[in-house]
């Protein structure tokens, strides 16, 4: 919003770089640095996403053709062996926005559960594509062998220091920008969209543009998590395109919540400490999960961190100091009040 | 400023508007009634594009808007206000009203994150202060009082500085004090804001009072129209339209 | 691709017979499925994203049914009616509560329920998949041969059988009073309630029909595949795909989907062996460009 603003994000931004650094460095487990990783990768998957969801109220259900676009175009380049890291890594996220220019001009047409459906009807399609052309993506296999990882700048990603760090600032990077996006009159004209499409039309706001701008954005930024992802596994496999990759991070969304800029972040945390801990004691972590999302639907109704913030604004507008609630709800109970 | 000739437009077999021929002066201010059903609405959702007339001219300034996208014709000056007040549920007043202002300045595609900034607070407050809703700035719009709600969707049609706008009952739903204040409110906004007014009115004293000239509505055609002296007299609106007022001024 | 192949079926009766038969009892299955999943939407506006799990269930009850009775008959009534009071149950106890909610939470909750169902099959069923019920007795006799073409007699008894239900439901739909008042829903669910009917039984019977319309099509789809866990999700996506080609609610038009994506199933096996997925959706997309409301959609939808 104001260059302070942008300034400060920063700051935070390098701490929380250097104190991850720190804990790196200061606990060892690499089982509590692979959460770590997976929590930046799923985290900023989840939080582009809810740029669509949160901020947009388009509730998009093919997330991860984004995921998975990135991570096989960067596999795919990386395999030729002749590509530099961040050329490739750039490549992947233009191809995946591109990808996304098309499939949004198709979806944005349609309204609510069938623009989902249809978001996810395509990415259905990158599925069976993946799985039909074996010769180029390895079929149900993925993409196997591995690649090399040439150094860049210094950084060697084929050292677990060196890609952790990456991992962790390329998210707290994206994470920024995805703030400003968010900050900007263009995120404004999102907000007004999602309350009310109707009166954005009649104020000059050409509302299936901007929708279409924020779908490329988020895809976007979901081919960012996708070329992590790749660089973890050192390789792309098909799950990363199949449905339930794109059911996961809305239910990272909720967990988290929604009304609170990181709370898709949170959600991608703890969804990974329940998957770690649950996949431990029994094998029917589908149903402890499933039962998980039940409660938080039908029992919470809402994130955790949008429940700390409302207790929050509670207690300071009895104090008279804070206005009435979030300017960024996106719930269904904020929406219906118009 | 704005013509209608030979506006038509049917839904299914019913016609809403009946070649509706019209022509609004620069910088008047006039009413449209008529009873329920008698196409008032849909004769504002042709002019600002909602709908598309199925034959006729809406002329603006010369140009031919019918058919043109709604948000096309809001860049070309006509602004609205609804009959249900439609604003923006979970922004705050200032907030809504800096959406519009970022809007007309055409500066919501800008993503680079720093608004440009000059002017947009005095703007916003000057605004507010236009339509009385400085108290309630940071007061989300969710929250405000039905009356509060219809200034808020008028406050957000003047942030596009509008050549001509379109309220679609501005004083609906309110007790009798406040209807003539917020009447008096939008004449003031006229006054200051030299544009071009067309308001749909149920009320009967308020139309008399403010309306320079009236257009009389019935099954989408054109009953009457002229100043109010006139209307009062015209035989046909007192017996189509007049002669019953208690029902329609009750709902 | 091989389209020399397509090409020689086409000017064979035998593989074009063939193939059509094929075709029609792919797309007729996919026809009872879909057409739950586009009823319920149509009535209740939601995409029940766990129909899937639903065909699953009806595959699976038919085979305990099986199991126990070793009546195929019995099978599929038993997994359509357990289908259809399990919709119910469903429709009571969670998808109710979330109508007003926003589509993010109907879709999660159909999400829970995929997790779950995939879960408690197995720990109820096993790991293992199970094989398919087999075709009853009565039609293990020697295939018809129509013009040189080999058709089985069970694939005929499918094809007419989903027929049955298909003119049963329109008959429902068009000359029943609840059928005419499930129109009417669709078209505005407002005045259904404003004319005193109670919309709650009226949702709690649409998702029974529709519940059991993917138990039938489930039970009759596992007399000749195998039954796994995980079976139902492929099939959701079908069904969505059959409901946007129709028109998102249109029975009629899921009808004629479900047979168009049967025939290009059937055919794009021998033009297209690796990409018959992707020609269902390259369909799906012809569809979206030229005809947005799909084949027999109200505009608008």
């Amino acid at each position: 919003m104001k260059h302070e603003t942008f300034l400060k994000d920063v700051a935070i931004g390098i701490g929380v770089v250097l104190l991850l650094a720190l804990l790196f460095q200061v606990i060892t487990d690499p089982g509590i640095h692979d959460l770590i990783i997976k929590t930046c990768i799923f985290g900023l998957f989840a939080l582009s996403l809810n740029l669509l969801v949160g901020y947009l109220g388009l509730v998009a259900f093919g997330h991860a053709t984004g995921f998975a676009t990135g991570a096989y175009v960067f596999g795919l380049l990386m395999q030729t062996g002749t590509w530099t890291i961040p050329a490739a890594m750039g490549v992947a996220v233009v191809a995946a926005a591109a990808l996304a220019a098309v499939i949004g001009a198709f979806c944005i047409r349609a309204r609510e559960i069938y623009f989902a459906f249809l978001t996810l009807a395509f990415q259905m399609i990158l599925y069976s594509a993946i799985i039909s052309f074996v010769s180029l993506t390895g079929g149900d296999q993925g993409l196997m062998g591995g690649y090399p990882k040439p150094p860049f700048l210094g950084i060697d990603l084929s050292r677990p220091f060196d890609y952790y760090l990456f991992v962790c600032g390329v998210t707290v990077i994206c994470v920024i920008l995805l703030r400003q996006v968010i900050q900007s009159p263009f995120g404004y004209a999102l907000r007004m969209i999602r309350d009310n499409h109707e009166r954005s039309y009649f104020l000059g706001i050409q509302v299936k543009l901007y929708q279409w701008i924020a779908f490329v954005i988020a895809s976007a930024l979901a081919a960012v998590s996708g070329v992590m992802m790749s660089l973890f596994v050192t390789g792309a496999f098909p799950n990363f395109a199949y449905w339930s990759m794109s059911a996961e991070p809305l239910f990272m969304i909720l967990l988290g919540g929604m009304q609170t800029f990181l709370g898709p972040l949170l959600g991608a945390f703890i969804l990974q400490l329940l998957n770690d801990l649950v996949t431990e004691h029994t094998r029917y972590y589908g149903l402890v999960l499933g039962l998980v999302i039940l409660f938080f639907i039908l029992g919470l109704r809402r994130g955790l961190l949008d429940v700390v913030w409302d207790k929050v604004s509670d207690r300071r507008r009895k104090a008279g100091t804070v206005r009435p609630a979030s300017p960024v709800t996106g719930d269904a109970e904020a929406r219906e009040r118009s | 400023m704005l013509k209608l000739e030979n506006v038509h437009k049917a839904f299914g077999g019913v016609i809403a508007v009946d070649h509706v021929t019209l022509d609004f002066a620069p910088g008047s201010l006039s009413a449209i009634i008529g009873p329920n059903g008698a196409g008032k609405t849909t004769l504002f959702n042709l002019i600002s594009g909602r709908i598309k007339p199925d034959g006729g001219r809406v002329v603006l300034d010369g140009e031919d808007i019918a058919g043109v996208h709604a948000t096309e014709i809001v860049r070309r000056g006509i602004g609205r206000a609804f009959q249900v007040a439609s604003i923006f549920p979970t922004l705050t007043v200032s907030e809504a009203l800096t959406g519009a202002v970022l809007s007309h300045r055409r500066r919501t595609l800008t993503l680079a994150g720093r608004f440009h900034r000059s002017g947009l607070d005095e703007r916003v407050s000057e605004i507010m202060t236009l339509t009385g809703l400085e108290a309630q700035a940071d007061t989300l719009s969710a929250n405000l009082s039905h009356g509060d709600q219809k200034l808020l969707d008028i406050a957000l049609a003047i942030a596009l500085e509008p050549k001509l706008l379109l309220l679609d009952e501005p004083t609906a739903g309110m007790g009798p004090d406040e209807r003539w204040l917020m009447i008096e409110r939008v004449q003031a906004l006229w006054r200051t804001g030299g544009m071009t007014l067309i308001f749909i009115e149920h009320d009967m004293d308020i139309v008399f009072k403010i309306a320079q000239t009236i257009r009389v509505l019935k099954y989408g055609a054109v009953l009457a129209e002229g100043p109010p002296a006139a209307i009062r007299e015209n035989p046909e609106v007192i017996e189509a339209y007049l002669g019953a007022p208690a029902e329609e001024t009750a709902s | 691709m091989d389209l020399a192949a397509l090409g020689d079926c086409l000017g064979t009766s035998s593989c074009l017979i063939f193939q059509t038969v094929g075709g029609l009892k792919i797309g007729l299955l996919m026809f009872l499925v879909a057409s739950g999943l586009t009823l319920i939407f149509g009535v209740l506006g939601v995409i029940n994203f766990a129909h899937g799990s639903f065909y699953m269930l009806g595959a699976y009850l038919a085979w305990q049914t099986m199991a126990l009775t070793d009546n195929f008959y019995l099978a599929v009534l038993a997994a359509a009616l357990g289908v259809g009071l399990f919709g119910v149950l469903f429709e009571r106890g969670f998808m109710s509560r979330v109508y007003r909610g926003d589509v993010l939470v109907q879709i999660l909750l159909c999400y829970a329920f995929i997790l779950i169902l995939d879960d408690l099959v197995i720990i109820v069923w096993g790991e293992e998949f199970l094989s398919s019920l087999g075709i009853p007795d009565a039609f293990h006799r020697p295939p018809l041969f129509v013009g040189g073409a080999i058709v089985p007699v069970f694939h005929l008894f499918i094809i007419g059988f989903s027929t049955l239900v298909a003119v049963a439901l329109w008959l429902f739909m068009t000359r029943t009073k609840w059928g005419k008042i499930t129109r009417a829903a669709e078209q505005n669910p407002l005045m259904v309630s404003a004319l005193g009917i109670n919309t709650s039984l009226l949702f709690a019977g649409i998702f029974a029909l529709g519940s059991l319309l993917a138990g039938l099509g489930g039970a009759l789809a596992a007399s000749e595949r195998s039954i796994s866990s995980g079976m139902g999700f492929s099939v959701v996506l079908e069904s969505f795909i059959v409901t946007v080609i129709g028109g998102m609610g249109s029975i009629g038009g899921a009808f004629v989907a479900a047979l168009l994506i049967g025939m290009t199933r059937s055919f794009g096996a021998i033009g297209f062996p690796l990409f018959t997925d992707g020609l269902m959706f390259v369909l799906m997309c012809l569809v979206l460009v030229l005809r947005p409301q799909g084949l027999m959609g109200r505009s608008g939808g």
